[in-house]
């Protein structure tokens, strides 16, 4: 029986939780909010988290009804996904042995490879034609200096207390988290937050990528949206737009960029900061109308490319996690395509789809029971943790 | 306890010009007691070397441009025990820094002080990097203020 302590601060949320054979026995958290037309900053934010984080873990443990000693391993974010370069592409692909009905173009205005085979337009068939971009790495995401902040006092009381300490992809703390709330047998999930956007499912061992944004995450481009127009980011800048939205009534025609498999939402982005310059300007449309406007196009692109994954798994239950999971619009929209399929769709409430502390508790508690140890000279954080690095030795 | 942000300066820091060589035993870790007793001892003083002026300027203007020489600095933070010393190098230790290798830093114990040598080229990230380091050890030894003493082993 094992219990199990989680540390999660990777972005502007510090969390601490406590997980006993999945029973969240504690999960306080705390949110560093900025004002209005500003983002986090790295520096800010790790300053916020070591001010609140030992006053969490006590809260903690006194929630839980445990002692120190109670605890049988320490787990802690040790780093998010980042993006793939092109050969990294390839390589996951091929080792994620997928059918070789799959062919892949450049999606620029190099010509396609002389060895394309079978292409599959992907509006006509449900079977997948995977397009890859030219990209590099980008210097991300996760923030250092929060996750150094957080790493620190996981191996400090790992050593204290003389416990194992267990490192844990923050991705999949959210779908072990996921699973374990709703119950999902073996869904495709969609992860979507300010960091992260992704479809994953699981085979053989790992979190395969289906399917990923090119360039920012759906929740940074919601985030900074809302900085443009000097959103209010209490509770969070997603929620706020979410609530004006609700009161849009004009659609705003933005660039839909659906490719392949993969999103795009930097030109979006640029295009929507704008448009919102000049429109508000001649009172053509209403802040709430872009709001709307937004979710509506970003939405559609994520139950797209979703059913694509879905599609090509025959899966038959879908997962929302991450922060904008929370979205009544965006569970909606995936709920109506999954019953046009005939799947379930699951989700879970703001307490677990927002990062917090029990989500690492819980992964830690699936990799601690099988075996995993994280050796403190290996915990190093590290700003490029692909979810499909991890083996998932958990699961069958 | 003596708070290490109190006392940065501690027993030895001190910036140095002179070129030195590596310092010896990094943390990997789990840091090894040193008996090396460079720990927190001051660097030799040596004289700044004479640069012939430029055109137009006269020497200490032209007195080599600062990021070129190397910066070492060293501190030594103690603690009450030899083993929550090696706690705290051991949580300090794993993280690299960012910016590829810019700033080097090298952490070791010896007895109950913990030692950490940096090396840098550039004074600016040089700069930044202690005062990272200061606010994550003030986060450690208040860790262990709060949760602490270590559990017998």
């Amino acid at each position: 029986m094992p219990a199990v302590l989680g540390f999660e601060g990777s972005a502007n949320k510090i969390g601490v939780g406590v997980v006993r054979d999945g029973a969240v026995l504690a999960n306080p958290r705390r949110t560093y909010v900025t004002p209005p037309g500003t983002g986090f900053l790295p520096g800010d934010t790790a300053r916020h988290h070591r001010a609140v984080i030992l006053d969490l873990l006590q809260e903690a443990l006194t929630e839980a009804g445990l002692t120190s000693q109670d605890i049988d391993c320490i787990a802690y974010t040790k780093g998010i996904a980042g993006r793939l370069t092109i050969e990294e592409h390839t390589w996951s692909l091929a080792r994620s042995e997928w059918p070789a009905a799959l062919c892949y173009h450049h999606y620029t205005t190099t010509p396609a490879p002389p060895f394309t085979s079978l292409t599959f337009p992907s509006s006509v068939f449900p079977s997948v034609c995977r397009i890859l971009t030219p990209i590099s790495i980008p210097l991300g995401p996760g923030m250092g200096a929060p996750l150094v902040s957080v790493a620190v006092v996981a191996r400090t009381v790992a050593q204290l207390w003389n416990k194992p300490l267990l490192g844990v992809n923050h991705c999949i703390g959210h779908i072990e988290m996921g699973r374990l709330i709703t119950g999902a047998t073996s869904p495709t999930v969609l992860y979507v937050s300010g960091g992260n956007t992704q479809v994953i499912a699981y085979s053989e061992h790992r979190y395969r990528i289906f399917g990923e944004t090119i360039d920012i995450a759906v929740g940074n481009c919601l985030d900074r949206f809302a900085r443009v127009l000097k959103i209010s980011n209490d509770p969070s800048p997603g929620y706020n737009i979410e609530q004006m939205a609700k009161r849009g009534k004009k659609l705003v025609e933005l660039p839909y960029t659906v490719k392949g498999m993969d999103v795009s939402f930097s030109g979006i982005l640029s295009f929507i900061e704008d448009v919102a310059q000049r429109m508000l300007a001649t009172g053509e449309c209403t802040p709430e109308d872009l709001c709307f406007s937004l979710q509506e196009t970003v939405f559609a692109m994520l139950v797209e490319i979703t059913e694509r994954a879905m599609a090509h798994c025959g899966s038959q239950e879908a997962l929302i996690v991450g922060g904008v999971g929370c979205n009544l619009r965006l569970q909606e929209m995936m709920e109506t395509m999954c019953q046009e399929r005939g799947a379930r769709l699951f989700a879970t409430d703001e307490r677990f789809c927002i990062d917090n502390g029990a989500m690492i508790a819980q992964a830690g508690w699936e990799m601690f029971r099988a075996g995993h140890r994280t050796p403190l000279s290996d915990s190093g954080i590290t700003q490029r943790f692909r979810t499909d690095e991890v083996e998932v030795t958990w699961r069958d | 306890m003596q708070a290490a942000d109190a006392d940065a300066g501690g027993p030895a820091g001190g910036a140095d010009n002179s070129l030195e060589g590596r310092g010896q035993g990094g943390c990997g870790g789990l840091c090894s007691a040193g008996t090396e007793a460079a720990v927190a001892g001051a660097a030799p003083r040596v004289p700044r070397p004479q640069h012939a002026p430029g055109p137009g300027g006269d020497a200490l203007s032209t007195a080599g441009r600062p990021e070129t020489r190397v910066h070492i600095f060293a501190l030594g933070v103690p603690f009450p025990s030899h083993l929550e010393a090696e706690i705290a190098c051991a949580s300090l230790a794993p993280d690299r820094e960012p910016h590829g290798g810019i700033v080097e830093k090298q952490l070791t114990v010896t007895d109950s002080v913990l030692a950490i040598r940096w090396r840098a080229e550039n004074s600016r990230l040089l700069r930044i990097s202690i005062i990272n380091f200061l606010d994550q050890l003030s986060l450690v030894i208040r860790t262990m203020q709060r949760f602490g003493p270590p559990v017998s082993r």
